[in-house]
């Protein structure tokens, strides 16, 4: 079994992150608020609620170092949260959006976050010492339509954007006074803040999700169309494959290792895609244990009805009374999950734990180490 | 039931099925506003940036599961030709993404889906004036209230008779599977509801006939 733990938290859950040590979690239960749990012996109790927010909260993360936890909501304002004693204090981040803010993530320094928003425009904040102020700068007028989802590069200044447009961007987010110029390694020394490295056009569809592999080589990000695209040499001449499945679209991808990605959307279970030793992305399996067969074999009874027709309808003996009920998904998740997160152990790279959380209000912690079959691509 | 209609309402099932993966979306053309976005109606189709792109649909799971039901539509077709089944797929790629599903031309269903909302459309089978007004009067019964029935929508799309809108909210707060077994079950039991209506208003006929004229004898 890959799921290790599952708890329900709340009726439905938009977002959740954890702290370094993975003994307290951040959730929004689709309102605006944000509950903090903590696990004592074994079972979790809520400790605080984090009450700032007027709209829904649609993007939480937790930074693991410097214990911050930064939050967006479709309210268009973004709060850093501090910890002082017992205490969680606010700090209103001015994002200068004029529309909601969509998703939200630390960099890898933690010194700057990014904030998609459906202004079409992406905000980069970073802390200034002097005045004792989150400021924000914006990435405007790259995007046609709003940006759904925001990863940072290893390197810290790389930011991979997907939008509604169907384009995944990637921008340099370097900024003076914040970041050195030693940081930039391997990438052409003259980026300024918000240039656009590469523009990636492969998807028709609406684009969700996008993540970055362990070192940075390797981009992938989901499509509406039902397909995942993994993008290498991210650069002037990218190498692009798209790998498309036959189930319902994702919402979120996450790179375990370099050669295996989980993806988690409509379909209520994890999808396992891995890379052969040519590097060919394939889907593998889901990774959550599936009742019903493949939607396959209900198209062929279909046939089999169809064909009845010609041999008579005896002779198949198919019932033709009473449209099949839906499938339902008999997985761990009931409903759409939308949130992916990794549970990083120390400084590996290796990330074999990660956990999920859908609309059905549960978040759920895998492990793909007790997978032998997927051992090879860890 | 007949196998036509069996397959007419798995075709909707399936399309459903892919139609309906629905997340919350704040409207990004109206500062703090989150609206059903195929409810919009957008002026600047062609402009890049407006929502008119967000209309699309992870139509290449549905094409796969859609055309499969319509091939089996086409097999049918050509093993029974009294079965006139037709499944038209009307796709817009660039705007709103629209399917239309025919039975015949007097029992359709459209189904339009947006990035966070459905609506599906239905034309109920009137065969003749009766079937036509009770139709009207039995739908209009129901629009009216609307609440009690949370997906249904107050008024119908112009050309159909009874239209049902599924936005983010219904699939936070209820299962996707039931949604679309309601949806189902809903088309399938409209037909037999029409006919005993109108057996029952036949049979309310006659007996008043049969009052009437007993003063004449």
């Amino acid at each position: 079994m890959a799921a290790i733990e599952v708890h329900q938290f709340a009726q439905c859950i938009t977002c959740h992150a954890w702290n370094s040590d993975h003994s307290m979690v951040a959730f929004c239960p689709n309102n605006n608020e944000v509950h903090i749990y903590k696990l004592f012996q074994d079972k979790w109790e809520k400790l605080h609620v984090l009450k700032k927010h007027d709209q829904i909260i649609s993007g939480i993360d937790w930074s693991a170092s410097s214990n911050k936890i930064v939050t967006v909501s479709h309210d268009r304002n973004s709060y850093v949260w501090n910890q002082e004693g017992s205490e969680w204090v606010p700090t209103l981040v001015i994002l200068r959006l004029n529309r909601a803010a969509l998703c939200a993530q630390w960099s890898p320094k933690e010194n700057k976050f990014a904030v998609g928003s459906g202004a079409k425009t992406v905000c980069i904040c970073y802390y200034e010492q002097e005045n004792n102020w989150w400021v924000s700068k914006l990435i405007r007028k790259k995007h046609d339509s709003s940006v759904t989802s925001v990863a940072w590069h290893p390197n810290n200044i790389l930011l991979a954007t997907t939008s509604t447009d169907g384009k995944c961007r990637v921008f340099s987010t370097f900024i003076k006074g914040v970041d050195t110029r030693e940081s930039k390694t391997g990438m052409t020394s003259d980026s300024k803040f918000g240039e656009l490295i590469v523009q990636l056009d492969l998807s028709f569809s609406w684009a969700f999700g996008v993540n970055w592999s362990p070192s940075g080589n390797t981009l992938a990000y989901v499509g509406h169309n039902s397909m995942i695209y993994f993008v290498d040499d991210v650069g002037p001449s990218p190498l692009a494959q798209n790998v498309a499945f036959r189930d319902l679209p994702l919402r979120d991808v996450l790179f375990v290792s370099e050669k295996m990605v989980i993806g988690v959307g409509f379909d209520c279970n994890p999808m396992v895609f891995a890379a052969d030793e040519t590097g060919i992305w394939r889907f593998i399996k889901f990774l959550g244990e599936r009742k019903t067969p493949s939607s396959g074999s209900k198209y062929g009874s279909q046939f089999s009805g169809a064909f009845g027709k010609f041999y008579g309808q005896s002779k198949y003996g198919v019932s033709n009374d009473g449209v099949e009920t839906s499938r339902t998904s008999g997985g761990v998740h009931e409903n759409c999950i939308n949130c992916i997160v990794p549970l990083r152990e120390g400084s590996t790279s290796r990330t074999t734990r990660f956990s999920t959380s859908g609309l059905d209000g549960k978040v759920v912690i895998w492990d793909v180490q007790n997978q032998e079959d997927l051992l090879d691509y860890l | 039931m007949a196998n036509t209609l069996r397959l007419y309402l798995t075709c909707i099932r399936n399309t459903l099925d892919a139609a309906m993966c629905l997340q919350n979306f704040p409207c990004q053309e109206v500062e703090r506003h989150n609206k059903p976005e195929v409810e919009l109606k957008y002026v600047y189709w062609d402009q890049p940036g407006t929502s008119a792109e967000s209309c699309r649909i992870p139509y290449c799971s549905f094409i796969k599961k859609a055309l499969n039901v319509f091939l089996t539509f086409v097999i049918v077709l050509y093993t029974c030709m009294f079965d006139c089944c037709t499944c038209i797929f009307i796709f817009f790629f660039l705007f709103i993404m629209q399917v239309l599903i025919c039975r015949n031309e007097a029992e359709k269903c459209l189904i339009e889906a947006s990035i966070n909302s459905l609506r599906i459309s239905l034309k109920v089978k009137q065969a003749d004036e009766l079937e036509n007004i009770l139709t009207k009067k039995f739908l209009r019964f129901l629009s009216m209230r609307a609440e009690a029935f949370q997906v249904l929508r107050r008024k119908p799309v112009q050309g159909y008779d009874i239209s049902f809108l599924i936005t983010n909210y219904h699939c936070e707060d209820m299962q996707k599977h039931k949604l679309i077994d309601f949806i189902v079950q809903f088309m399938e039991d409209i037909d037999k509801e029409i006919s005993e209506l109108k057996m029952s208003m036949n049979t309310r006929g006659r007996l008043v006939a049969t009052e009437f004229l007993k003063q004449f004898m």
